[in-house]
């Protein structure tokens, strides 16, 4: 009964979570003094390592990706970096076949990320968009919200593709 | 006339604040919008120092570079006032449109102590560069990375595919349920 209200309340939470998140509009006090009765709500996110799963997030052809590789990090890629993934699912007719081996940046994370600001930006999914060995996207358009961030890791190609930035 | 007085008191003494005879909730107002309009011409000069629209196009011009568009973003995306697309002739063409606007920006700021360089990604393939320079962003291309991105169409397509997602009022009604079983639907009878 215990197990069950508690992964009710991390439904809950995660609801809540939905989209964008800046925890800079909620009251900052609050939220550091509830930290011990509000960790059974939120889940804890961590980096994106070996093994992940990543949802592709352009017309490159490819569906799902698995990481197997994030380049620079010791503990994993963060929303900005780039990882070496392999392709496990993708569409008939693409660019990229099952089974290939290429280079993501990851656009989106569930893990948050702080900003400059204070405010830290977190999503509902990790998204990926397939880049080449020399950082050219290999598709054409980004679905989605991306972040700023992008900006300063030196990715504006792809914020230049993308529908939506956040 | 009290208002005109205000704003200039605040203009000659912007921090000092002892000397205010007047009630302190308007004075605060008035010192706050100062504020803002200050802020917001100094980061417009700043922007303006790394590269304008004018200085991109005379470079543009001078490398001989094709097809250059300007495309105006300020009022879809928050991060750039202006897009400048241009296509090379060759990866050699393209890099030498990167190396020109470098120049350029170094040769504006000739002579002063820390020199702030656009940032450009794409550099060692010739096919698709990025100079980064604020509120104006440049895009070096080749034809055939130019016909296979179509970036205009992104950016100039944009505001009219944004209106219909935004459709709130269509997300909140509520559809009846198709009843294809025999019995009838619970509630009615």
């Amino acid at each position: 009964m215990a197990a069950s209200f508690a992964s009710r309340c991390s439904r809950v939470g995660r609801s809540l979570m939905d989209g964008l998140r800046n925890n800079f509009s909620n009251l900052p006090s609050s939220s550091r003094e509830t930290t011990c009765g509000s960790f059974l709500y939120q889940q804890q996110r961590t980096f994106i390592q070996m093994r992940t799963v990543l949802k592709v997030v352009d017309n490159s052809g490819a569906k799902k990706v698995m990481c197997i590789q994030p380049l620079k990090g010791k503990k994993g890629a963060r929303l900005g970096d780039t990882i070496i993934a392999s392709v496990k699912e993708a569409m008939p007719n693409g660019k990229v076949k099952k089974g290939k081996v290429v280079y993501g940046v990851v656009v989106r994370a569930a893990m948050q990320r702080g900003r400059c600001d204070g405010s830290e930006v977190k999503f509902d999914d990790n998204a990926v968009v397939l880049v080449d060995k020399q950082g050219q996207p290999i598709g054409t358009r980004v679905f989605g919200p991306v972040p700023h961030e992008l900006r300063q890791k030196k990715h504006v190609k792809i914020l230049t593709l993308a529908e939506h930035i956040a | 006339m009290w208002a005109t007085l205000r704003s200039r008191y605040l203009h000659l003494s912007a921090t000092s604040l002892s000397s205010s005879s007047l009630t302190n909730g308007s004075w605060k107002l008035g010192f706050s919008g100062l504020n803002q309009t200050f802020s917001s011409s100094t980061a417009q000069r700043i922007s303006n120092e790394l590269l304008s629209l004018q200085e991109v196009e005379k470079v543009l011009s001078d490398v001989r570079a094709d097809d250059v568009s300007v495309v105006p973003v300020g009022n879809q995306c928050d991060c750039a006032d202006f897009m400048v697309i241009a296509t090379g002739r060759s990866p050699w063409h393209v890099k030498n449109i990167a190396q020109a606007l470098i120049y350029k920006v170094k040769q504006k700021q000739k002579g002063a102590k820390r020199m702030v360089l656009p940032s450009v990604q794409g550099q060692e393939t010739g096919k698709w560069i990025v100079i980064d320079s604020g509120r104006v962003i440049v895009h070096a291309l080749d034809e055939k990375a130019r016909a296979y991105y179509n970036l205009e169409n992104i950016w100039t397509s944009k505001t009219a595919q944004k209106e219909p997602v935004e459709d709130l009022t269509k997300a909140f009604v509520k559809v009846r349920r198709i009843n294809n079983s025999k019995k009838p639907a619970q509630g009615s009878d």
